[in-house]
């Protein structure tokens, strides 16, 4: 890397006789490790001329100068030598990474979180005036039905030979208008579909199945404001406009009765009386909308304080009452001879050391209300049953329950090691004193064990926080008390933010997960704040 | 335990300490035994225990169904492990899709693996820099790389589908369905909370050593990789497994980037397998369970006291 030299070595009586391992790192230094140096940059040099290719290709300018400028300062950082780049030639690596797919998904969750990206908006306003208009169109109260064909004329332009079932009549449509052909020049089928006209090239076989976008861009305009269009490829009928779009107004005008739809600035066009909406609706900025809408739509409201509340219980029940078992186990066992002490301590750990996600299917599997082993094999035999993920409470019950299984090894664990990291001299003098065993756990142990696992309290608060994997591959998030709403009883913030971002038959609102994933983020970091302001690990940092 | 430590500790129990200092120590009474202690390790180990019996009795019993289920199987058979391994199972019964879990498992592996290892090698290369060079944006870097760390990122899932959809569109490899872009997503988080632990004990190791070998004529990188790594081991190892094991129980980004049944990972696919036909595959369920936590809980065992260190320094397992 940097083209530091040796300094005329110094006679040294004894020399310097390196490791294994740093006998190895030695054989691939200086020329073999300045080869993988360059044969990497080679690659990733290679890489990004061939997306530069087709990003120029594609026109996607910005993506473009992002990419040639990363590429310039990552050749620059390990080509230019000297100490100015030193730091950079460690930090690049990981950077990239934590920039593309951290930062840049971040940056995007914000500009989402003020704005009403969602089902329903998720195009810009001048498709969905166009898609408004498209929706609009209705047959008119006589309208006509055609037999289609798709053809070419002299020119190749796209046209159709229509058919009318009632008069008989055979036309030509073309994006100017309809034009009557005389009858002994179409040819039609029993069905009643032209098979053949005189001038035009009917499309026939496969090409057909690929006019499918030119075909519904192809409007044949008649009377008015109707218009013939083809419906699949061998179909048309005359559709006529119900919605006139006023672009002076910025407003829908219905035909029929002149009722006015307004811009509401929040992406819709709606009716005077706010009842009704056309759809679709645009992608638009709307403020704070979104946090308003936790605040003051009880729509919102409601399940947005009780997935809130429920998160803090959650996680503060589970870290409580993991430290407190896990506390009490290490005291238990923590008993200089006592027999099976290592094999306690490995089984205990087991729940700790298995991989979560199966721990928690096979709960799921356990608590089942009617097939699982808990009610049919265990508790049936004193008479009753649980509902264990059936009923809203008991879910919460069980949720918890299996949580602190999982978590009360990690405590277990930590408590050991701060027990025995207690000098005995301690609690035994506060015995000499006359303490009893409560008292001298009360004043001497607790407090000496709580500095060393305090921070891991905290720092477990705020993992079970955001623990999506407990509550989504147990219960779901449900039950559900309500069939309106997307939070269940067990859902935290952040299985409801996934749902409203992702996973619901309702549609999907980013604007609104994205707000949800924001307030997230300020209350984890405040709780962090708090404990590393208390921790003093900032000192690391200086 | 340092002398400052044991001064302010003597302060908070006031004169208990001086007078076991200057008295000869006391005979303590002796226990009346330690039966309650192994009572309590006991209901631990059965409680610890209770899912792990549960599951390896369903593996070996004949009746597949979570209905058939027991705490000790009825008829003892073989055949889940064999249809497990191979993709003999079938989900949504009349659909008869296959559950491929050999390739449930090889993709966790390569995606677990892969991640441990760039996580682990793309953090130490971050920790060293934070640890032994002193430049501009030092500080900002860590703060930055704290808080970016606390935004959760399944709120972004939304703009991660998004953007791998677009990435995709232009770099095939790195699309939708593929595992380079779970891995690539994943090493976003390199620098995270592994990198603050790896760089505070690159701090424990002297700042002599490097000076000794710069002295010798080494570069910055012959450092890293000839001084500091090898004496970072342990941490690394640490390192290492907790990203492991983080990534294999990792569900939601790889449940919403991975579409097809054979891309899938462990997770994504044993809970598609138990979805539908809950009750019906859960002897298939219980052999594969077994066989992907078995070696997972062994190396985590194997490996403990040394995970226990590190997560004590600050990280939380899922």
């Amino acid at each position: 890397m940097s083209a530091t030299t040796a300094p005329s070595a110094p006679t040294t009586p004894a020399p310097f006789r390196p490791g294994l391992i740093a006998r190895a790192i030695a054989a691939v230094s200086g020329t073999p490790g300045l080869v993988i140096k360059l044969t990497l940059l080679g690659v990733s040099n290679a890489l990004a001329v061939w997306a530069a290719y087709v990003l120029i290709d594609r026109k996607h300018w910005i993506s473009l100068v992002v990419l040639l400028a990363a590429t310039a300062i990552i050749d620059y950082v390990y080509l230019a030598g000297g100490i100015k780049t030193l730091p950079a030639k460690f930090m690049v690596p990981g950077t990239i990474f934590l920039i593309a797919f951290q930062l840049v998904p971040i940056i995007y969750t914000i500009e989402v979180a003020f704005s009403n990206y969602s089902t329903g908006h998720v195009i810009g306003k001048a498709e969905a005036i166009k898609a408004i208009e498209i929706n609009s169109l209705e047959p008119p109260p006589n309208g006509r039905q055609f037999e289609m064909a798709p053809a070419r004329d002299s020119g190749g332009h796209l046209v159709l030979i229509l058919h009318d079932d009632t008069s008989g009549a055979v036309y030509v449509g073309t994006a100017k208008g309809l034009q009557p052909l005389a009858k002994s020049d179409v040819a039609l089928a029993e069905t009643g579909q032209p098979t053949s006209a005189k001038g035009y090239t009917l499309i026939k076989g496969a090409e057909l199945f690929t006019l499918d976008a030119q075909l519904k861009a192809l409007t044949v305009p008649t009377t008015g404001s109707a218009a013939i269009q083809a419906q699949g490829v061998s179909q048309a009928v005359e559709l006529q406009p119900t919605l006139r779009y006023d672009a002076q107004r910025n407003a829908f005008i219905r035909i029929e009765d002149g009722a006015v739809f307004k811009d509401n600035n929040q992406g819709s066009f709606v009716s005077a009386n706010g009842k009704e909406e056309l759809e679709p609706g645009w992608k638009t900025y709307t403020g704070l909308h979104n946090f308003g809408k936790l605040v003051n739509d009880p729509l919102y409201r409601t399940p947005f304080i009780k997935v809130f509340i429920w998160t803090f219980v959650y996680a503060t029940l589970t870290v409580l009452l993991s430290f407190a078992v896990g506390l009490f186990l290490a005291i238990t066992l923590d008993k200089k001879g006592l027999a099976f002490q290592r094999g306690y301590r490995s089984i205990l750990v087991i729940p700790y050391a298995m991989p979560g996600f199966l721990s928690l299917l096979i709960w799921a599997g356990l608590l089942n209300d009617s097939f699982g082993v808990v009610n049919r094999t265990i508790l049936s035999h004193f008479g009753f049953t649980v509902p264990w993920l059936f009923d809203a409470n008991w879910a919460k019950v069980s949720v918890l329950l299996v949580s602190v299984w999982l978590t009360t090894p990690y405590f277990f664990l930590v408590s050991l090691g701060a027990l025995q990291s207690i000098p005995a001299e301690l609690t035994e003098a506060a015995r000499v004193d006359g303490g009893g065993a409560w008292a001298i756990f009360r004043r001497v142990t607790l407090p000496l064990l709580l500095v060393a696992v305090g921070p891991l309290l905290i720092a477990s608060f705020a993992f079970n926080f955001n623990n999506f994997n407990n509550i989504y591959l147990l219960t779901g998030g449900g039950p559900y008390t309500d069939a309106s709403s997307i939070a269940g009883s067990t859902d935290i913030l952040i299985s409801y933010t996934y749902k409203l971002a992702i996973a619901t038959g309702k549609g999907n609102d980013y604007g609104l997960a994205s707000a949800l994933a924001i307030i997230i983020f300020f209350i984890v970091a405040t709780i962090s704040g708090i404990s590393f302001y208390r921790s003093k690990a900032l000192e690391n940092v200086t | 335990v340092s002398t400052s430590e044991q001064a302010e500790t003597s302060a908070a129990i006031g004169q208990a300490t001086t007078r076991t200092r200057t008295a000869p120590r006391p005979k303590l009474p002796s226990l009346q035994g330690n039966w309650w202690r192994h009572a309590v390790g006991i209901v631990g180990v059965v409680v610890a225990l209770f899912p792990v019996a549960f599951t390896l009795s369903s593996a070996f019993n004949r009746d597949n169904t979570l209905q058939g289920a027991s705490l000790t199987p009825t008829h003892f058979t073989l055949n889940n492990f064999g249809n497990v391994l191979h993709n003999n199972v079938h989900l949504n019964g009349g659909g008869k899709q296959p559950a491929p879990y050999v390739h449930w498992i090889v993709n966790s592996m390569v995606v677990a693996g892969a991640t441990a290892l760039l996580t682990t090698l793309l953090g130490a290369f971050a920790a060293y820099a934070f640890s032994r060079f002193r430049f501009k944006g030092r500080r900002f870097g860590m703060m930055g790389l704290l808080l970016i760390q606390m935004f959760p990122q399944f709120g972004a899932i939304a703009a991660i589908y998004l953007l791998v959809l677009n990435i995709g569109d232009i770099f095939g490899p790195l699309g939708l369905n593929s595992l380079l872009a779970v891995i690539v997503v994943y090493l976003g988080g390199a620098m995270g909370v592994q990198a603050w632990l790896m760089k505070g004990f690159f701090d424990t190791i002297p700042q002599e050593l490097d000076e000794s070998a710069r002295v010798d004529g080494a570069t910055a990188a012959q450092i890293f990789w000839g001084v500091v790594l090898p004496l970072a081991a342990p941490v690394l190892v640490v390192v290492a497994l907790i990203s492991f094991v983080f990534t294999l129980n990792e569900y939601v980004i790889a449940s919403a980037l991975l579409q097809t049944n054979d891309h899938f990972t462990l997770p994504v696919g044993m809970k598609g397998f138990i979805n539908d036909q809950y009750g019906q595959l859960w002897g298939p369920f219980a052999a594969g369970s077994l066989m992907a936590m078995i070696p997972v809980t062994a190396l985590f065992l194997f490996l403990q006291r040394w995970i226990v260190s590190g997560l004590t320094a600050g990280s939380v397992k899922g």
